[in-house]
């Protein structure tokens, strides 16, 4: 599971995705009714066309037919075939063989039908009572102009396009529609986390600070411990402050990009964070490589570490430990905790998303992770095991 | 005159037949001429006592079966058994000539004979 695609998941992103799957299906609706509709307007418009042309035809069949008639009877004198100009035609007895034909292509014609048109001529067919020669059928024939066709397709473009606009627009109206509830309630949680850790910062540095000035040296042991778990409670606070100011504020502060050194900073917020997994009885092993240099902003790449860290020690079991490895190109975090599905692995970049829920915590700190990486074309690579623990490579 | 008239075929066939034997021509072609020997002798024969050409029957049958099968096989019911209600022939003319006798061709030959009949008076590659 590499960073560079889990994007920082956003609340505009997944709302995009939403839309953008309402929008799918509702256009796809729209395209079958309009289908359906063309079709139906499609038919009507080559049915007037060809209830127009029978007329015409009809006459040319009755005209046809009186003078197979006459042929019929003067069989044994005239035999030539009544022709017109105007149109082309044929005869076909009861089993429908052929018996004469003038059209242009004989093979096609469907005796079974009244009238039709192939795209190219428009065929009349005519059953006889009488048949003269033999003739049960006599097929009138003329060419189809294609000029209904033509003005049909124009309207079904033209009125076609105006309704898929329309529904379109209804379409989106409908998902802003729908999205308003969703969207007032993110904006909420995100204003209420804004107001929160404004109002965090100084009571947290207050006993940070505070803690600090203890002189630990005249106290007994019992408050000594005390004190202790004090720092560790404060500390946590004060890295979900961290993170939520990151998150608010992140956009804002242009990036103090320089050469950090990284080996210091990690085995610094090691240091920092091995109070906290005390508490959890948890050992850090480490394997620094001294002089490890990167690129980056030296608060984002502490959020990284810390982010990274707090993880190991948030899902990781009692007496579990850390090992943390720098080499250059490459930081690895790895706990003994309680791991993750495959199917986990790839949300753990969302936002709010918390793959053990039993555990506190917001669920932002990954999300953290994920855009420190993207802004820095970091990669992140988390290979983890059910009940054995998580790997968290980050690579440059 | 009928004698030598039916001399002349009888050798006029005994000719043909030994031509086609030496000529190895196909069967068919004597069939059809055999058809055609009932056709004239048969049919012809006797209608030419009529007043009413063959034709004439003929464009009857094709104006009301119209194709090739349905009218030989609307033949094929008449000639075998003429009955009155299945004639097309106007009223009068059966008044006066009688119905047709009941033909004295085996089934084949009748056949045969109608089928001549079609091929002379048929429209097919006639119409210009
Ligand atoms: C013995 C004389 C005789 C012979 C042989 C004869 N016909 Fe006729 N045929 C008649 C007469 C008489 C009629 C007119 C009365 C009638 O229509 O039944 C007639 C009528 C017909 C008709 C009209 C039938 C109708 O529907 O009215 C057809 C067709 C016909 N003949 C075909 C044939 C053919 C084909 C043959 C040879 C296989 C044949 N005839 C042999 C005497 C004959």
């Amino acid at each position: 599971m590499s960073a560079s695609n889990a994007t920082a998941t956003s609340i505009s992103h997944s709302e995009r995705r939403t839309l953008q799957r309402f929008l799918g299906l509702y256009a796809f609706l729209a395209l079958l009714i309009l289908i359906l509709g063309s079709t139906i307007y499609y038919k009507l418009q080559k049915d007037l066309m060809l209830q127009t042309k029978r007329l015409e035809l009809e006459e040319y069949s009755k005209e046809l037919i009186d003078g197979l008639k006459l042929l019929h009877i003067y069989f044994d004198r005239y035999r030539t075939y009544p022709r017109n100009p105007l149109y082309r035609s044929a005869i076909y007895d009861a089993d429908s063989v052929r018996i004469f034909s003038t059209l242009d292509d004989p093979e096609g014609v469907q005796l079974d039908k009244v009238i039709y048109t192939t795209g190219r001529v428009i065929q009349y067919i005519h059953v006889l009572d009488s048949y003269y020669l033999g003739a049960k059928y006599v097929v009138v024939e003329i060419d189809d102009d294609r000029k209904w066709f033509v003005q049909t397709w124009k309207n079904i473009l033209l009125y076609g396009g105006a309704l898929l606009a329309l529904f379109l627009t209804a379409g989106l109206v409908l998902v802003r529609l729908f999205l308003a509830p969703m969207r007032h309630a993110i904006r909420l949680l995100d204003r209420f986390i804004k107001d929160t850790t404004h109002e965090l910062n100084t009571p947290v540095n207050a006993i940070l600070t505070n803690i600090e000035m203890i002189d630990t040296e005249h106290l007994d042991e019992k408050t000594t411990k005390k004190i202790k778990r004090i720092e560790i409670g404060a500390r946590t606070i004060s890295n979900i402050y961290q993170d939520l100011t990151y998150l608010i504020l992140h956009h804002k502060i242009a990036s103090q990009n320089r050469e950090v050194d990284m080996s210091h900073l990690v085995q610094e917020r090691i240091d920092y964070f091995k109070i906290l997994g005390e508490s959890k009885k948890i050992e850090f092993e480490t394997d620094i490589q001294p002089g490890v240099k990167l690129y980056i902003d030296e608060g984002k790449a502490a959020r990284l570490v810390d982010n990274l860290l707090s993880n190991a020690i948030k899902y990781n079991r009692r007496g579990g430990e850390i090992f943390v490895r720098l080499r250059p190109g490459e930081l690895l975090v790895q706990d003994t905790g309680i791991g993750m599905d495959q199917s986990a692995i790839k949300d753990v970049f969302k936002r709010y998303k918390r793959f053990d829920t039993s555990v506190g915590g917001f669920g932002i700190g990954l999300n953290i992770v994920a855009m420190i990486a993207k802004e820095y074309n970091l990669h992140i690579d988390i290979r983890s095991k059910k009940e054995k623990g998580s790997e968290v490579y980050v690579r440059w | 005159m009928v004698g030598s008239g039916r001399r002349s075929l009888v050798v006029g066939r005994w000719i043909r037949a030994l031509t086609v034997g030496a000529l190895l021509l196909g069967s068919a072609q004597l069939l059809a001429d055999r058809g055609k020997n009932i056709y004239e002798r048969n049919c012809v024969a006797c209608h030419r006592k009529l007043p009413v050409a063959l034709d004439k029957f003929f464009f009857n049958y094709l104006l009301k079966y119209s194709s090739e099968r349905r009218v030989k096989e609307a033949l094929q019911r008449f000639l075998k058994h003429p009955t009155k209600k299945k004639a097309l022939a106007s009223e009068e003319l059966i008044n006066q000539y009688g119905l047709m006798p009941k033909t004295e061709l085996s089934d084949t030959e009748l056949r045969r004979a109608i089928d001549t009949y079609w091929e002379t008076y048929k429209v097919f590659g006639k119409i210009k």
